[in-house]
C-alpha cells in the first residue's frame, strides 16, 4: 500500500491504471455485444411453437396454369375459367376439405368492389362441393369488425347457404410464424386454425384501385391472414405482398375483374369508382394472375414492384404469356 | 488505510453519491418502462393473436352522430371512433391519405331503414382539423362527373348515385349507402343538412381559389395536394383547378410561398424534377411568357409550364395543346403579378 500513500504517481502506475481501466471497459463492452439481442425479445414463443402454413398448391400442368375469360356473369365466367384449367376436379378430389379465402376486409355493401362478390364466393363453394369436398370452409380475418364485414359484404350469408363453414377469427386461431428467409414475417401471428387440417386453399379477390401498394389483387388477399399490428407493413408494402406471395402456396386464386375499382382504392365509396371490365381469372400462379390484373387498372407490371420482388423470391412469374393463358369469351 | 494527502475525502464522497443517485434514477427509469414497452416494434402482437372483435375500433358514444338519425331508420350499431393510431382499422391503405394530411379523429355511425334490411348507409365524419386539411381529402378523392350539391352551411358538395360527400368547416363528411336508391338519396341529404346546420365551426376560408383567373375555369374542378403533388416531394400546398379552353381541359395550379426566394427556388426544383424524369425544355412560342423567362417543357408529348412571380409558384401541368397551355399560363401570369405588386 506505500505506492498508494505516494502524493504522485508514476508514469508506470499511471500506464498500469489505464490499462487496467481499459481492458475493463473493453471487457464490459465485449459482454454487452455478446449479449445483445437486436431482434428483441420472443415473448411466449420459442422456435419448436413457429407455424408454416401447408403447401396447398396441385402439380403443375403445362399450358393450365392461368385462364382468362370475358363476360359480365361472374357465376359463368367463374365456372368456364376453373374448366379450362382442367375442371374443379383438379383442384378439389373426394373427400377433401378445402378453405376458401375471400377478401373480406370491409364492412362495405358487395355494390362497392371492395370486397369480394357473395355470388363468387358461393358458385365456388357450390364448385367444391360437386367436386366431392367433405367441407368448405369460408373464412378471413377483416380489417373491420369481422362480423360486419362477413354480414354487410354479404359473404357471410351467401356462404352459409351454400353450405360453407364460415369461421370468423378468434384469439386462439392465431399463431406465429416466421418465413425462411423473411425480412418482415418473422415471429408474426397469423390466422392459422381455419387452415391447419384443410387440404385445399383457393383465394377469391377483386381488383382493385390501393392507395398504398398501386394494386389490391390475388396476392395482397392474404394480407388477412396477418394479425398484429398489421399496419406497420403499410411503410414496405411491397415487401410484405411478395413476403406473402413466399409464405402461402393456395390451390388456385380466382381474380375478379368483372367490375374494377380504378379510384379510391381500397374502400372506393361510390360506384362511379368503379368500371366494368367483365374479365375473371383463374391461375395456379397468383404472381402470373396480378401481372395480368394490374392492366385492367391500366397500370403495367413495373408499377408495381411487389410482382417483381415475388417473381425473384420464387413466387411465381410476371411474365403470363409464357404459361399460354387461355382466353376465352362468353 | 491511512489517508491520501491532497484528496478531499467530502468532494469524492459527494461524487460518489451523485454517480449512485444518477444509477439508481437509470434503473428506475428501466424498470418502469418495462412496463410500457412497445412490443410492436418487434413484431409481436401482445394480445399473442389476432385482433380481438373488442380491439378493432374503440367504441364510444358520439351523441352528435346519434342525434342525425332520420326519420324511417334505425342505429345499425353504436357509432365508431378512431385516431391516428388505429384509423387503418377502418379505412386500411388510404389511411395514410388523411394521416399526412392532418387527420384527427373519425367517427362514424351505421343507419339503416326500418323497412328494408337492405337499404342501410354509413356516415362517416373525418375530423381533420384545419379547413384547408378537410378540402384537400375532400378534393383529391373526388370523383368525376358528380352531380353538385348545395346546402345551408356546407362547403364544396357532391353526390353519386350511392353517395353524398362534402366539407364542413374542419370536417369531411361522406355518406355512403349500400345500393342506389332514392329513400337512402334522400335520408343522405338530410343527415348532411342537419349536420352541417348542427354543427358550429370556425369561419375560416380558403382564399387561393381567387387567385385563379375565371374566364373558362371548371366549377367544382379545385383540388389541394399538401403534399407531393404531380409526383414532386417539393411540392407542397398546391392548388389546382381546370380550364375548358378550345374544347379541351387544363390544369392550371399555384402555390402560395412564404416569400418570393421561396418561390423561386421552388419553381426552379420542380424544373429540374422534371428535367430529371426526361422532360426536354422548349422555347415558349408566346411572347409574355417569353420576356419573363418562364419554362415551358415537353414532358412525353405534353406541356409543363412553370414560373414564380412575388410570392407565387404556379403553371400548367400536362396540357394537351401547347398554345392554349401557354394563353392559360399568360393570364395566370398576369393576375398573380399584378396581386404580388398590390401586395
Amino acid at each position: 500500500m506505500t505506492e498508494q500513500n505516494d502524493n504522485n504517481f508514476d508514469r508506470r502506475q499511471l500506464l498500469n491504471r489505464a490499462g487496467k481501466a481499459g481492458i475493463s471497459i473493453a471487457a464490459a463492452g465485449l459482454i454487452s455485444y455478446r449479449l445483445y439481442d437486436k431482434n428483441g425479445p420472443e415473448i411466449g414463443v420459442d422456435a419448436e411453437s413457429l407455424v408454416t402454413l401447408p403447401d396447398f398448391r396441385v402439380p403443375a400442368k403445362a399450358g393450365q396454369t392461368i385462364s382468362i375469360v370475358k363476360g359480365p356473369d361472374r357465376k359463368a365466367t367463374v365456372n368456364k375459367a376453373i374448366e379450362l384449367l382442367g375442371g374443379i376436379e383438379r383442384f378439389v378430389k373426394p373427400d377433401e376439405t378445402v378453405a376458401i379465402k375471400p377478401n373480406v376486409a370491409f364492412a362495405s355493401s358487395p355494390m362497392l368492389g371492395a370486397t369480394a362478390h357473395p355470388a363468387l364466393v358461393a358458385e365456388v363453394v357450390r364448385l367444391c362441393y360437386e367436386a366431392g369436398a367433405k367441407q368448405v370452409i369460408v373464412t378471413d380475418n377483416p380489417i373491420n369488425d369481422p362480423s360486419s364485414c362477413f354480414t354487410l359484404s354479404g359473404i357471410g350469408k351467401t356462404a352459409d347457404q351454400a353450405g360453407a363453414r364460415v369461421i370468423l377469427p378468434k384469439e386462439n386461431l392465431f399463431r406465429h410464424t416466421t418465413l425462411e428467409n423473411g425480412k418482415l414475417i418473422r415471429n408474426w401471428p397469423v390466422f392459422f386454425g381455419p387452415f391447419e387440417n384443410v387440404d385445399r386453399l383457393i383465394g377469391i379477390s377483386p381488383v382493385k384501385d390501393h392507395a398504398r401498394a398501386g394494386a389490391s389483387m390475388a396476392m395482397k388477399n392474404w394480407y388477412g391472414l396477418l394479425g398484429g399490428r398489421r399496419n406497420v407493413f403499410h411503410q414496405d408494402i411491397n415487401t410484405i405482398i411478395a413476403e406473402l406471395s413466399m409464405m402461402v402456396k393456395p390451390t388456385l386464386v380466382i381474380l375478379d375483374g368483372t367490375e374494377v375499382m380504378m379510384t379510391n382504392g381500397p374502400t372506393g365509396g361510390s360506384v362511379s369508382d368503379l368500371k366494368r371490365a367483365d374479365t375473371l381469372i383463374a391461375s395456379t400462379n397468383m404472381v402470373a394472375a396480378d401481372s395480368y390484373g394490374c392492366s385492367l387498372l391500366n397500370l403495367k407490371i413495373s408499377d408495381l414492384p411487389y410482382l417483381s420482388k415475388a417473381q425473384d423470391a420464387g413466387a411465381g412469374t410476371t411474365d403470363y404469356e409464357s404459361l399460354e393463358p387461355i382466353f376465352e369469351t362468353l | 488505510m491511512s489517508s491520501v494527502p491532497g484528496r478531499n475525502k467530502r468532494l469524492e464522497s459527494a461524487i460518489s453519491i451523485l454517480l449512485l443517485a444518477i444509477l439508481l434514477l437509470i434503473g428506475l427509469g428501466v424498470f418502469i418502462k418495462q412496463f410500457n414497452v412497445d412490443m410492436g416494434r418487434f413484431g409481436i402482437d401482445t394480445t399473442t393473436a389476432g385482433p380481438s372483435l373488442e380491439q378493432t375500433a374503440a367504441i364510444t358514444q358520439e351523441p352528435v352522430l346519434d342525434a342525425l338519425k332520420p326519420d324511417g331508420f334505425d342505429k345499425l350499431a353504436e357509432t365508431e371512433t378512431y385516431n391516428t393510431g388505429n384509423l387503418y382499422e377502418k379505412i386500411n391503405g388510404k389511411a395514410p391519405l388523411y394521416l399526412e394530411s392532418g387527420f384527427n379523429k373519425l367517427s362514424t355511425q351505421r343507419f339503416i331503414n326500418k323497412d328494408d334490411e337492405n337499404l342501410w348507409f354509413e356516415l362517416f365524419v373525418f375530423d381533420m382539423a384545419a379547413v384547408r386539411n378537410a378540402f384537400s381529402v375532400y378534393s383529391v378523392q373526388k370523383r368525376p362527373d358528380t352531380h353538385t350539391l348545395a346546402f345551408a352551411g356546407s362547403g364544396p358538395c357532391y353526390k353519386t348515385s350511392n353517395g353524398v360527400y362534402f366539407t364542413h368547416g374542419r370536417y369531411y363528411i361522406e355518406l355512403i349507402g349500400s345500393t342506389e336508391s332514392t329513400i337512402l338519396d334522400e335520408a343522405m341529404i338530410k343527415i348532411a343538412e342537419k349536420f352541417a346546420g348542427q354543427t358550429a365551426i370556425d369561419d375560416e376560408k380558403i382564399t387561393e381559389f381567387a387567385l385563379f383567373p375565371e374566364e373558362n375555369i371548371i366549377q367544382g374542378s379545385f383540388k389541394l395536394y399538401l403534399a407531393n403533388a404531380f409526383g414532386f416531394e417539393g411540392f407542397t400546398d398546391i392548388f389546382a383547378c381546370r380550364y375548358k379552353l378550345d374544347d379541351e381541359s387544363i390544369t392550371a395550379f399555384l402555390s402560395r410561398r412564404p416569400d418570393p426566394k421561396d418561390a423561386q427556388s421552388t419553381a426552379e426544383k420542380y424544373y429540374n424534377f422534371l428535367i430529371e424524369n426526361d422532360a426536354v425544355a422548349k422555347p415558349p412560342t408566346n411572347t409574355v411568357l417569353k420576356d419573363n423567362n418562364v419554362k415551358v417543357l415537353d414532358f412525353y408529348g405534353t406541356t409543363e409550364i412553370i414560373f414564380s412571380t412575388g410570392p407565387f409558384v404556379a403553371g400548367v401541368h400536362e396540357a394537351e395543346n401547347q398554345t392554349a397551355a401557354e394563353q392559360l399560363a399568360a393570364k395566370l401570369l398576369a393576375k398573380l403579378s399584378k396581386i404580388a405588386k398590390e401586395e
